[in-house]
């Protein structure tokens, strides 16, 4: 029994059904928000010159625009009250609605100008369902390959670029000059693989703009987007993915190139895992409390991602065996334990809210829902993705009603995060990957085997660890890196073996289907799970819902009084940081906290705390917010 | 096994991972002979995709100049520098709201501002995350070296922000004098290789 909210119950078969004499299976009242909460925070903040509003604005990497607000205490260094916001309208889900389901593929890659492939291949996915359209087993591949080589790129881009900043020299020595000091002092005990003596040294090369890991992994991102083009022909917004493979030729020639710049990733991923095991290591011994940074319960969500070529048939009846063969596994993790890894079940208990949201509330309220059930019976939500309408409906601010675009998306009625460590997590405990020389599940860690490059051999393990916060998210994501260049090196194998058995065929033809049929693409980005619902009639879409993981992650608080992973994860965090003077606070573990995340948006942070301009730390757009009625600067600087 | 399938490039054992990066602040280099002119901006956003619309209503421009769509991550745009001989001038075209009267052409000689750090940090963030933006691509290939001395910005001030292909007809009646200042600067910058 996976659930334990949702009144679903399982047949002894394991065919799914509604608890009978359950009134109103799906029933939410009111939005969950107590009005206690706000008149708490208004008065601690009347009555208290040390708590401070801390507003973030924007937040970059999401897709769309992310602002924080929090009210922090700086003489107890706790944050009191947090607040994600998603400031910009997506759309792409009306934009789609009545098109060619083809054109999805292209209109939906325009959602993320990181990682354009991953939604081409979710939409892709979806559309095949919708067209029982397969790929043949080359297609698979090179999709996998595409696929993996646009993580390449993604994790070296957070671990050096976006987060990988918050722990070098020049924020650490800004911040906690103390640590600093000891890190100048600590022996770096993976220096033989890294060849940086101290922990000191490596935060110098993590200074952005002069360090040398910021300036390789920057060089470095050319080579992995070269892996990405040579297997889809273009970049960031493949045109190659197409319903029943892709429309690239793949030769010799292009598994030869590809592994050549493949070759250079295993000794990348050795150094990545180790600098940041090294890093990760001192800060917990030279200051506990960053066990506390960007903590929160471990409930996690992941669909899995690349298909195992002989076991994708693109239908929805065996989603669960296919899903089962992926190179990574799909699941979900409650309270730590892995309850479902069945796709199925996953897909039954996705739900999602606007009761914080600009959008109008779709349902009914008497419970009818255009799809009660999935293609097999199950049942599903009216707030599930296929019965979704997006209404959106902007408004003013108020933390008591609405206050984000992003939507409050959630799993049995549970907030469970996305991440590459999701996927590493499920992966891990399921026990459920293909046999290959490279790569074991062993239900409590992943052990990977990096060929000889130009480093020696070398075996690493990541373990699912004891606790989720910044670090882990962070040191998980070191691994993922190790993890895709060896599922690469295990399609690309693949790939030679296809092309020696003459099964050289990308793609199959297919037909656009007139009746109404329905579709999911369960996928994932770099950053972790991504689905693409779509419903179609006609030979044109009907609905089309995307749901991305800073959905997941960014959003707001539910209608059962939930807050978001970014908000309850700030909520727990402590501060850390040294500061003078209110005014010098600088708000690095609220940035550390939500960047362990890596949400997904193009522009630049600004910060400021009160009157007080702080930073222009990241990435975002400016914007005006409604403050219920009173216009604030959302962001200076 | 597995190392002969990867091609064992060698195996020092001992041997660290420590690698040389060709990226770093740099002083520009010794100018060519060839002319870039390139058009910036996302395509299908109405009058912000003046810049690459532009480059359609320049004609020829002779041999020595290529003209280029330069719309993708600034930092692809530093690479594709870094990888030519470099150039004797680059004149590049974009939509860029500055305030002015709707259709204003301004074409200046762009000169290196201080960015402080953090700017260049940001620009930077930007770039690898998919923006594509002129200040963004200038301040970051000035950082690395990869623009010539003399650079010339043609910035069109947009109408409309809406999306679709095509731009206003105040941004279109706009096209005739920023083709002429690409065409003049072009002329000047061939004239002094």
């Amino acid at each position: 029994m996976c659930f334990k909210n949702l009144p679903v119950e399982f047949d002894e078969s394991g065919k799914a059904h509604l608890r009978e004499g359950v009134r109103d299976p799906y029933g939410v009242s009111g939005n969950g928000h107590a009005a206690s909460r706000d008149d708490r925070i208004k008065e601690l903040l009347r009555r208290n010159g040390h708590i401070k509003e801390v507003s973030i604005d924007p937040v970059t990497r999401v897709a769309g625009a992310l602002a924080f607000h929090s009210v922090v205490d700086l003489q107890e260094r706790r944050v009191e009250d947090a607040h994600s916001m998603a400031t910009l309208f997506r759309g792409y889900e009306i934009i789609l609605k009545g098109r060619d389901p083809r054109d999805a593929i292209f209109i939906s890659s325009r959602a993320c100008g990181v990682c354009g492939g991953v939604h081409a291949n979710a939409s892709v996915e979806a559309i095949e369902m919708a067209f029982a359209s397969p790929p043949p087993s080359m297609g698979v591949v090179a999709r996998n390959l595409g696929q993996a080589a646009e993580f390449l790129y993604d994790h070296p881009l957070h671990l050096y670029l976006l987060a990988g900043p918050d722990y070098s020299e020049a924020v650490i020595g800004a911040t906690n000059p103390e640590i600093l000091k000891k890190a100048r002092a600590a022996t770096a005990k993976n220096s033989h693989v890294h060849g940086f003596s101290t922990i000191g040294d490596i935060m110098t090369a993590l200074n952005p703009l002069t360090g040398r890991l910021y300036l390789e992994a920057l060089e470095e991102t050319r080579r992995a987007r070269e892996m990405t083009v040579l297997v889809w022909a273009k970049y960031p917004h493949p045109q190659t993915i197409v319903p029943g493979g892709i429309s690239a030729t793949v030769t010799s020639q292009t598994l030869n190139e590809y592994q050549t710049r493949l070759n250079f990733f295993m000794d990348y991923a050795k150094k990545m895992i180790a600098i940041w095991d090294d890093v990760f290591d001192f800060l917990y011994e030279v200051e506990p409390r960053f066990h506390d940074v960007g903590k929160r319960p471990r409930n996690l969500i992941d669909l899995g991602i690349w298909e195992h070529h002989e076991g994708y048939d693109a239908t929805y009846a065996r989603a669960n065996e296919w899903g089962e063969r992926r190179w990574a596994t799909p699941g979900v993790v409650i309270e730590g334990d892995l309850v479902t890894t069945n796709l199925h079940q996953i897909n039954a208990g996705l739900e999602e809210f606007v009761s914080h949201s600009y959008y109008d509330d779709w349902t009914s309220g008497n419970g009818h829902r255009p799809f009660p059930t999935d293609p097999l019976g199950n049942p599903l939500s009216p707030y599930h993705m296929w019965n979704k309408e997006t209404l959106p409906r902007p408004e003013g601010r108020s933390w008591r009603e609405k206050y984000s675009w992003s939507t409050s998306p959630r799993w049995d009625r549970q907030v469970v995060e996305a991440g590459a460590y999701a996927r590493m997590w499920t992966t891990a405990c399921a026990k459920k990957l293909p046999k290959n020389p490279f790569i074991e599940s062993t239900g409590t860690s992943m052990r990977m085997t990096l060929p000889s490059v130009g480093l020696p051999e070398m075996t690493v393990e990541w373990r699912v660890p004891d606790e989720l916060n910044a670090i882990e998210r962070n040191r998980a994501r070191a691994y993922a890196q190790a993890y895709t260049a060896l599922v690469a090196l295990n399609n690309l194998l693949a790939g030679y073996e296809l092309q020696k058995q003459g099964n050289t065929a990308v793609s199959r033809d297919f037909e656009i289907p007139k009746g109404e049929r329905v579709g999911v693409g369960f996928w994932g980005a770099g950053r972790g799970f991504l689905s693409h619902h779509l419903t179609m009639d006609k030979g044109a879409l009907t609905n089309y819902q995307i749901l991305t993981p800073s959905t997941i992650n960014a959003s707001p608080a539910d209608p059962f009084g939930n807050p978001g992973p970014y908000e309850e994860a700030v909520m727990n965090t402590p501060i850390i940081e040294e500061f003078p003077r209110g005014e010098d606070f600088r708000g690095i573990d609220i940035l550390r906290t939500i960047r362990s995340f890596d949400p997904c948006m193009p522009c630049t942070t600004h910060m400021y705390a009160g009157e007080h301009t702080v930073v222009r730390e990241v990435n975002t757009c400016a914007c005006i917010l409604e403050d219920e009625g009173e216009p604030v600067p959302a962001g200076a600087g | 096994m597995r190392a002969e399938l990867l091609g064992r490039v060698s195996e020092q054992p001992g041997r660290t991972g420590l690698s040389e990066t060709r990226l770093a602040p740099a002083t520009a280099r010794a100018p060519g002979s060839r002319v870039l002119v390139g058009g910036v901006g996302y395509s299908n956003l109405r009058d912000h995709s003046a810049g690459l619309l532009l480059l359609e209503w320049l004609g020829p421009l002779g041999d020595r100049v290529d003209v280029e769509d330069l719309s993708y991550s600034p930092i692809d745009v530093l690479f594709l520098l870094q990888r030519r001989e470099p150039y004797a001038g680059v004149v590049l075209a974009a939509a860029v709201a500055r305030g002015d009267a709707a259709g204003t052409v301004r074409t200046q000689r762009w000169e290196a501002s201080s960015a402080t750090a953090e700017e260049l940090q940001g620009r930077v963030a930007e770039a690898v995350t998919g923006v594509i933006s002129l200040d963004n691509l200038l301040h970051i290939c000035a950082h690395f070296g990869a623009l010539p001395s003399d650079v010339t910005t043609v910035e069109i001030e947009p109408a409309e922000e809406g999306w679709g292909p095509g731009t206003s007809p105040t941004v279109t009646a706009a096209f005739v004098r920023a083709a002429d200042a690409v065409r003049r600067e072009v002329q000047r910058l061939l004239a002094d290789a």
